[in-house]
């Protein structure tokens, strides 16, 4: 089997103690694995992203990171946080949080000139990870002048320059056009058979089949409902839909009305 | 907004338009031309010497060179003449005209009588020397005015930045100036898009007392708002290894032509400097 990266057993989390985001998370990831984790808007999702992150800490259980707790402590040692900081990589929600930088070439590189990356290897990792993505005519631009497309792009250009062996991502192809969004599907997918860690969190059912080796379903309560493989879950209409997943919708076929609740699994069959 | 109240209206539309165009003079920066293709630290350190040299010279002659060398500098990077006058000339010298006209009478430097006015029986005499330091005055304002102007207009705003480091500025006050510089533009985005959808539902008949309440609400949203970007800034910092000391890219790459630039500049200065002691 392969070697557990993170591992959270009963992990709990509100803001400011009073509004719960979490309750009781228990999750095993393998290196090399493809997750998803999906829920409707406000399920936690993000939240959890940041846990894995090291950002915030859960106020109680454990996360694990290679066998070693994830607290605020083991943070202030600065060979350990440089060391999470290479090995985990987290493409934000909003972009425009991500890029901060004056320009893309500056946001770009930001990540390995924080963590001492030697300039030759900056300079290959820019070269690589920008003909990747096509940002080569970006780079002198300022974030605020780039599209929602551009600015994911190089929100991800920004955490793959790390080379990182997990790279997390939060909801990372929303509100794009279908081929942005396919462009950054095809490139997570060849992350991953290049043998990195995926963590992908969506409402975006269309995407998951293809991203995922396992999905964890998020539910109102902000617990997980259900895991399993995509087609077990996406088979599952009811747990779609008593999680705000699929909604159900009239539709016209001939002169006949339909009402029934909107997936889209069977465009993959 | 209802007539005679939509004192707001303007000005939030007259901050707007003035940040817009300073997003507009940035397209100068990115034109070919002879300064932008200068190393922006070369470009600050000769743009000094010139300004130095306007404030230690006593000629007007020297001063209106030096402003030439501006104009022929601005041709030859691609800056619109127009714009660039209407952007040197409006405000400061005008102001400083204003405030170099008393000094022409006897009253404030006397002198040699160069002609006599009388003004509501009041006689006043224009001295040599007054309208000597007068002249003096607003040509280095206007000169040192357009070189200022003009390194800003031709050299991108980050980049400037970035040139504080040389003159020993830490990093970290660099990079949140950096970081100002970018949000500025989000936040201008986000009271554009405020402003817009209130005029999208009330119209533009609104009593100024619910116009001055949607305001301060919109002031104290765009704070609250501020203060998440504030903390979701920083842990995607954290995210990418920032420690609290922060490396910053120096992409500066000075050319053969930069050298030969900060020469020719530097004899000139000091070319200046000799005839000003003469």
């Amino acid at each position: 089997m392969n070697k557990v990266i993170f591992e959270l057993r009963n992990v709990c989390f509100s803001y400011h103690g009073k509004f719960p985001a979490l309750r009781g998370i228990d999750i095993s990831i393998g290196q090399g694995q493809k997750i998803t984790f999906i829920g409707a808007n406000g399920s936690g999702k993000s939240t959890l992203l940041h846990l894995l992150d090291g950002l915030i800490f859960a106020d109680k259980g454990s996360i694990k990171f290679f066998g070693e707790e994830l607290n605020e402590r083991c943070f202030s040692d600065a060979n350990f946080s440089r060391i999470f900081r290479r090995a985990v990589g987290l493409v934000f929600q909003n972009s425009d949080v991500q890029l901060f930088c004056p320009t893309v070439k500056e946001d770009i590189v930001f990540g390995p000139l924080q963590l001492g990356i030697e300039r030759k290897e900056i300079e290959s990792r820019l070269e690589r990870v920008t003909s990747i993505l096509n940002l080569n005519n970006l780079f002198e631009r300022s974030p605020h002048q780039l599209s929602i497309g551009e600015k994911r792009k190089v929100a991800i250009a920004s955490t793959l320059m790390i080379n990182s062996d997990v790279l997390i991502l939060d909801e990372p192809t929303a509100g794009l056009d279908p081929l942005t969004a396919r462009h950054i599907i095809d490139l997570l997918l060849q992350e991953n058979q290049s043998g990195k860690t995926i963590i992908t969190s969506t409402h975006d059912l269309h995407i998951v089949e293809e991203i995922s080796d396992t999905v964890y379903v998020l539910g109102q309560e902000k617990n997980i409902v259900a895991t399993g493989s995509p087609e077990e879950i996406l088979r599952d209409s009811r747990l779609l839909e008593d999680n705000n997943l699929v909604h159900i919708h009239t539709h016209r076929h001939k002169d006949k009305m339909h009402i029934h609740s909107h997936q889209h699994l069977e465009h993959h069959q | 907004m209802s007539k005679g109240n939509n004192f707001i209206e303007y000005s939030i539309a007259g901050a707007l338009s003035f940040l817009k165009e300073s997003i507009f003079a940035d397209e100068y920066a990115t034109k070919e031309g002879f300064l932008q293709s200068l190393d922006p630290r070369i470009k600050v350190i000769t743009f000094l010497l010139f300004i130095s040299a306007i404030l230690f010279t006593k000629s007007i002659t020297i001063s209106l060179c030096l402003y030439a060398i501006c104009l022929a500098l601005a041709y030859f990077s691609n800056v619109n003449m127009w714009f660039f006058l209407k952007r040197t000339w409006i405000f400061i010298p005008i102001f400083s005209l204003f405030i170099a006209i008393p000094a022409i009478f006897n009253i404030f430097t006397p002198g040699e009588v160069l002609f006599t006015l009388k003004l509501l029986g009041l006689k006043l005499i224009i001295t040599q020397q007054g309208l000597f330091t007068a002249v003096l005055f607003v040509t280095r304002v206007i000169a040192s005015v357009s070189f200022a102007v003009l390194l800003s207009i031709t050299t991108k705003h980050f980049a400037l930045l970035k040139v504080l480091r040389i003159f020993g500025i830490p990093q970290v006050f660099v990079m949140t100036l950096g970081m100002c510089y970018r949000y500025i533009y989000l936040f201008l985005e986000v009271v554009e898009n405020t402003y817009l959808a209130i005029k999208s539902r009330v119209g533009t008949r609104l009593h100024y007392k619910k116009g001055q309440q949607i305001i301060a609400w919109n002031i104290s949203s765009l704070w609250h708002r501020s203060y998440y970007l504030n903390e979701a800034v920083y842990n995607a910092m954290l995210s990418r290894g920032y420690t609290g000391e922060p490396a910053l890219l120096n992409d500066f790459r000075v050319k053969s032509k930069d050298w030969v630039w900060l020469f020719f500049t530097t004899v000139f200065f000091v070319i200046l400097l000799y005839l000003n002691r003469k």
